[in-house]
């Protein structure tokens, strides 16, 4: 066995690199620039000339950035397979989304103003943390399902796989921020969710397919749920949670419409597939034995401070904002006429006679 | 009225109006207060604080193949989610958390944190090599991102902390990938060649979570080491900073994964030989790799340009030299000394290490 001592003993000098110079004259473009704006210096300001090209399709499975030079020689392949072809998970504004995510991030233990927080009466605080205790768990798997799909996305569609890579951030965030709501003014969590479609979201074999789900009708509800956060909330620090949560879901489902409108206006055979995916999944979403048995009295309780009834009407102002949402951000996508096709799952369209 | 009141009241209320009230009667571990724990001196609520009572107790093996919150009472008709991470040992540091936060505290924009209007025009050979190293860290920025991300499916709510963790890890990777990316696009230059990247293998076809790890170890270190020459390399005020920004972030990575395989060497001491064949494998990747573009890209730089490129070699093969033996140091840490021993000929070579005696080399 060599010892370390021996080792030092016998120090040699190290190995010198071959020089190759090759790489002086590559057939890349040269002499690009690019000046900081008003926000510094963004993936928008740089994505100009050749390398802002964005290629239809992509046999490239390597990590090589978009605009660099091929490798002189073999080259493994990385990944199994990627998602070559823009339309499978490219949108126009992944780039912006992206710059935003970054200049927004936000801290759950500084950012919070957690001194806020008085006692609340027993059963507010138990509907709250029944809540919560729902909410972190919905948000694991939203972070669980971008981090799964990360090896497939084609480098040269990169500005799609930094947006997913900042969606994984802010869902780190969101599971974090309702745990520690939860733990932190006396309560604990709770009961954990009947499923709710999790799992059609995490299986889904189709990047489209589950970006619906995900970003467009999972994260829009939640979304118009967090943006009405002022009539469940009961302190300063429970609205900043929503307020700050909603501006992340707000990013998410921006991604989702764009995606679907560029594939919807490339690939315009993709719609019924789409609409097959969302008839399932609304079928999911109302399903009695996949609801979480304490988020909707949670939901109830806290809208109505205590008193049902007037918790029942909030429920359904709330339910009623989410599905006209749901509708308009469809009809911006391409994806119009669920409602008036009768295509809607009838306790969703219900909802807006309420 | 009493509590217990107020919950029965409650309990009627939603009851009478056709809800569910079955949650209200759960045995609620009560009256945990992290906010308590939430003070600017240490550093607001971080999630560190939230690690008491039940809540607080990560088990050994995890029991549950569902997303239930460590600590929130099972709803058994939940559907199973495919994670197949259960074990302590496999993914723990009592650092997670930690880092977790300070990730988040540490957050930076490459947007706004450069100083890029530093930069200026610094020569056609310069500006070639620089960016022919932002192509190269920005292609493992991509690939650490990848390959970070698709460990979350796997791993079960029973270790949140790791989880919240390599969130900020695929982020920091993302970041690592544009920076570099508009670094090469935003001084008359472009990008570079692309890396033939064999030596990425042992991240992308890792097949335990620990195996990944060393490999991530290995890379790591290796770009750390280059990051920390960043005051002799960086030709501005801009790309002095990214190397400064870049180094905390990768840094951090390597506290929890040297500390995570710290953990495994003590819980699982059995694991050691076959860590030390992963070690085997991602080692010969990287030397057999062969593609010197990166340490030609810096002999240029170190040489100010191609004709002083062959003379600075010298101090490209001490730079290289420190590669490796931070790599080992990293392992050291882990209570993988005996690496040293081990380690692939070829890197020996590039460390000035003594050559191994015939029967020590290790077949791959």
């Amino acid at each position: 066995m060599v010892t370390v001592d021996k080792l030092e003993e016998l120090n040699l000098e190290p190995e010198v690199p071959e020089l190759d110079l090759s790489w002086l004259n590559l057939d890349t473009e040269w002499g690009v620039s690019a000046e900081p704006g008003r926000k510094g210096l963004t993936l928008q300001q740089i994505n100009k000339s050749l390398y802002g090209e964005i290629p239809a399709t992509s046999a490239d499975s390597s990590a090589r950035p978009r605009g660099a030079a091929p490798p002189e020689g073999a080259t493994p392949r990385m990944t199994p397979w990627v998602l070559g072809d823009a339309t499978e998970t490219f949108s126009d504004s992944a780039a912006l989304l992206y710059d935003e995510a970054v200049s927004r991030q936000w801290s759950s233990a500084t950012d919070i103003p957690w001194d806020t927080m008085d006692e609340l009466p027993e059963d507010i605080e138990r509907a709250m943390v029944q809540l919560c205790t729902s909410l972190t768990e919905v948000e694991f798997i939203a972070g669980d399902v971008p981090g799964k799909w990360l090896p497939r996305i084609a480098a040269d569609h990169y500005e799609s796989g930094l947006f997913l890579m900042s969606q994984v951030m802010d869902e780190a965030r969101h599971t974090d921020v309702f745990r520690k709501r939860a733990l932190a003014n006396g309560g604990g969590l709770l009961l954990q969710g009947g499923g709710g479609g999790l799992r059609q979201i995490i299986e889904a074999e189709d990047f489209t397919q589950m970006s619906s789900m995900l970003h467009i009708l999972g994260e829009g509800f939640v979304q118009s749920l967090f943006r009405l956060g002022e009539l469940i909330a009961h302190n300063e620090a429970e609205k900043r949670i929503f307020r700050l949560a909603a501006q992340d879901e707000s990013r998410h489902v921006a991604y989702g419409v764009t995606h679907l409108k560029y594939t919807l206006d490339n690939d315009p055979d993709k719609a019924e597939e789409v609409h097959w995916t969302l008839d399932m999944f609304e079928n999911t979403l109302v399903d009695p034995d996949q609801q979480n048995p304490g988020l909707a009295g949670a939901l109830v309780y806290l809208l109505g401070d205590g008193d049902v009834d007037e918790g029942w009407r909030l429920f359904w102002h709330v339910r009623r904002k989410q599905v006209l949402e749901y509708l308009h951000r469809l009809d911006v996508a391409g994806l119009s006429g669920r409602l008036e096709s009768g295509r809607l799952h009838p306790s969703l369209s219900g909802a807006l006679d309420n | 009225m009493p509590d217990s009141d107020v919950i029965a009241a409650a309990k009627t209320r939603l009851e009478e109006s056709g809800l569910p009230s079955d949650w209200l009667d759960i045995p609620v571990h009560w009256g945990v207060k992290a906010k308590e724990q939430a003070t600017p001196e240490s550093g607001g609520l971080r999630f560190e604080y939230l690690n008491v009572d039940v809540y607080g107790e990560v088990p050994e093996h995890w029991d549950n193949n569902t997303e239930i919150p460590r600590g929130a009472v099972p709803d058994t008709r939940t559907e199973q989610m495919g994670y197949s991470i259960f074990s302590k040992a496999e993914v723990w540091s009592d650092l997670c958390a930690g880092l977790y936060e300070d990730a988040i505290a540490d957050r930076w924009n490459s947007s706004a944190d450069i100083p890029w209007d530093t930069l200026a025009p610094v020569g056609s050979d310069l500006e070639h090599a620089v960016c022919q190293i932002a192509t190269l860290i920005s292609e493992y920025g991509w690939t650490k991102a990848q390959t970070t991300g698709r460990w979350l499916q796997e791993i079960s709510y029973g270790y949140i902390e790791v989880k919240l963790f390599l969130g900020t890890v695929v982020f920091d990777s993302a970041r690592l990938y544009e920076v570099w990316r508009k670094r090469a696009l935003s001084n008359g230059g472009g990008l570079g060649r692309g890396g033939r990247n064999w030596k990425f293998l042992p991240l992308t076809q890792s097949y335990t979570f620990s195996e990944f790890c060393v490999a991530s170890i290995m890379h790591d270190a290796m770009l750390i080491s280059l990051l920390r020459h960043g005051h002799r390399l960086a030709q501005t005020e801009a790309e002095r900073r990214i190397y400064e920004l870049c180094e905390q972030d990768i840094e951090r990575h390597l506290k929890y994964f040297v500390d995570h395989m710290r953990y495994l060497m003590l819980k699982e001491p059995v694991r050691r030989e076959e860590i030390h064949r992963y070690m085997n494998k991602a080692e010969w990747y990287l030397a057999k790799d062969g593609d010197d573009t990166l340490y030609s890209a810096l002999g240029v730089i170190l040489g100010d340009g191609r004709e002083g490129a062959e003379e600075a070699m010298a101090d490209v093969a001490q730079l290289r030299r420190e590669q490796i033996e931070t790599y080992l140091g990293y392992l050291r840490q882990c209570h993988l000394g005996d690496r040293e021993g081990r380690l692939n000929e070829e890197l020996r070579k590039w460390a000035g290490m003594v050559e191994l005696e015939e029967e020590e080399k290790i077949p791959v």
